[in-house]
């Protein structure tokens, strides 16, 4: 698989060559469009049980497809939902990432990825819900974030303090903790404020230049309210 | 074919996400070859110069870290294969920070299962909750919240409300309310509260109470009765919402789950903070069926305990109900039907007869009072 991403900055695709018989993990929902040797396969990572706790578990919205350049090889092109940039990062077998759900746009056939579940505090107040994505394995992993996507680079037990709505996504060597940034956490938890990451190295912390909550409000005030 | 990188270095120089190398355990210690380089270049740490701890995001990783300043390296090795052989290999000084390391990743991973299993049991137990116990859980999580808290909440809203109203001060609609208030109150067995009630000028036919005791009446509803007895009704039975906690079970309802994490917990703020945003909305709260029945009841006990001519409530709500008014806007959080006057008179009819003392103000006078004093509706 060979990954490259066109149109870079706010409304990027990607570009993705199989060669004849190989496949490529996307995010569902993400084919803009593909060569005629291609194939969806609807299978699910994990077999049925694994799909069906997935679904119950990590939410609808992480049911990746299966693209196999089943009939020769060909290209795929991907795009994420929201507008924002595409990265591309190499997993080397050692290297891992946990990515918050909407991160994900593709991972090459060496990509595992189980869903993870947080700590009770952490995936309760952590924003990026209770389930996170844990991507190991080897090949290229493609990323995509709400804005520009910013890395954060920490070295051993150095620290680095994120607003957890920004999270993409960081690297497993990376420890964490949800720390509240003002009193009283239950206004803090609806205020969509106030609930940061404390990041502690070695590792590197991707985020993202916007906030998809306080964008999904800044919206709703335009729309008209029908009963 | 390249060897397979089995653990991550991290250090000045490097790569911040980490070099991927190739780590193999030996008798003197740790070979150590970064990747990527050829010709291979071997650097051999020993055990001695070592420190070892448990690392990463599930403490499920070995980090060993060797040399100063610049020069300092931080390995993070996964690979339990090669975690167990490091531990066979290490001398026994390095052997204290390895078991607690393990007893870490022991801790983590019955920590994970413990999380499991009380994620599991929390969701059923909310799913019972939801299916048969949501009641329970409000009444429960209101039966614990403080008296202030319920008086620092209403208090805000309330003051909030008359901010943008025209209160009546004074005069013979004002004491009329104050004198019904003082009737009811001073019958009210073990009463927490410390009843407040505004007059506020406006057409509207309404009245209402926020938790914590402040109750407002509408210079409309005062109009539309025909005797101070049928406002003590109503007056009673919105001070009976606020005995029963009724507004607070609502605001815990809509609130949800986090409300009541917030008063298990005596976060104040957060319940308040969460509240206030319900702001204007607890004033014209919707009451439930239930919660109106008992209010209509445990109101026309009181009225009949400070012997106020409880048919009054009884009258005024028969009238309201027939007249097709669509100002009358008691009706909005208060829908009349006849089986609720019905019940109110099989309640009154079940009542020991008391002889009702009359109020001392004339009723004529308080709403000529009121004509006077407000602008003509
Ligand atoms: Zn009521």
């Amino acid at each position: 698989m060979k990954c490259e991403i066109l149109y870079p900055g706010a409304f990027p695709m990607v570009r993705v060559y199989l060669d004849a018989n190989e496949t490529v993990k996307a995010e569902s929902g993400a084919m803009v469009a593909a060569s005629p040797t291609i194939d969806i396969e609807s299978k699910m990572e994990g077999g049925f049980l694994g799909a069906l706790s997935r679904k119950m578990l990590s939410g609808e919205k992480f049911f990746f497809q299966t693209l196999r350049a089943s009939r020769g090889a060909g290209e795929v092109l991907l795009a994420p939902t929201v507008p924002g940039e595409i990265v591309l990062l190499e997993l080397d077998g050692v290297n891992e990432y946990m990515v918050q759900k909407d991160g994900f746009l593709a991972g090459a056939e060496g990509v595992k990825i189980e869903s993870k579940m947080q700590g009770l505090t952490r995936g309760l107040l952590g924003g990026e819900g209770f389930f996170i994505l844990k991507i190991g394995g080897t090949g290229q992993l493609v990323l995509n974030s709400f804005g520009a996507i910013h890395k954060i680079d920490l070295k051993p037990n150095e620290e680095y303090i994120v607003d957890n709505s920004h999270l993409v996504a960081w690297t497993s060597t990376t420890t964490y903790n949800i720390d509240k940034a003002s009193s009283g956490w239950i206004a803090s938890l609806t205020s969509g404020e106030g609930l940061v990451c404390r990041f502690r190295g070695p590792g590197v912390v991707y985020i993202q230049s916007r906030n998809p909550g306080s964008f999904g409000s800044w919206i709703r005030q335009f729309i008209p309210v029908s009963e | 074919m390249n060897p397979i990188p089995n653990a991550l270095c991290f250090g000045d120089g490097l790569p911040a996400s980490g070099a991927p190398c190739v780590v193999a355990v030996s008798v003197e210690g740790l070979r150590v070859s970064p990747m990527g380089e050829s010709p291979v270049v071997e650097h051999v740490v020993a055990f001695a110069d070592m420190s070892v701890e448990a690392g990463g995001l599930d403490h499920d990783q070995l980090v060993v870290s060797w040399g100063e300043g610049s020069s300092r390296r931080t390995l993070y090795l996964k690979d339990p294969a090669l975690i167990a052989a490091f531990r066979r290999a290490a001398p026994s000084q390095l052997t204290a920070h390895l078991e607690r390391a393990a007893e870490q990743v022991r801790r983590a991973r019955r920590s994970h299962r413990l999380l499991w299993s009380s994620a599991v049991g929390v969701l059923t137990g909310l799913v019972l909750f939801l299916w048969f116990g949501s009641d329970l859980i409000v009444e429960w999580a209101v039966a614990r919240i403080p008296i202030e808290w319920e008086q620092k909440l209403g208090e805000s809203v309330y003051q909030d409300f008359l901010s943008k109203e025209t209160i009546l001060k004074e005069g013979p609609a004002v004491s009329a309310v104050q004198e019904m208030t003082q009737r009811l109150t001073e019958k009210i067995p073990n009463n927490p509260y410390t009843f407040q009630v505004s007059v506020v000028q406006s057409p509207v036919v309404n009245a209402f109470a926020l938790p914590g005791g402040y109750v407002v009446v509408f210079a409309g509803l005062m109009n539309k009765a025909e005797s101070g007895e049928e406002v003590a009704g109503v007056l009673s039975h919105e001070l009976n919402h606020v005995l029963q906690r009724h507004g607070l079970e609502r605001m815990v309802k809509m609130l949800g789950l986090a409300a009541v994490v917030g008063i298990v917990l005596g976060d104040q703020q957060g319940v308040l903070g969460l509240a206030k945003q319900l702001g204007m909305e607890l004033a014209t709260l919707k009451f439930g069926r239930a919660q109106e029945t008992e209010a209509d009841l445990t109101g026309l006990r009181l009225l009949s305990d400070a012997r106020i001519a409880p048919d009054g409530m009884i009258r005024f709500f028969e009238r309201l109900s027939e007249k097709d008014d669509a100002r009358v806007e008691l009706f909005s959080t208060h829908p009349m039907s006849a089986a609720r006057a019905e019940r109110l008179k099989a309640e009154l009819a079940a009542l020991p007869k008391q002889t009702p003392n009359p109020f001392t103000f004339e009723w004529k006078q308080v709403q000529d009072s009121l004509a006077l004093s407000g602008p003509k509706q």
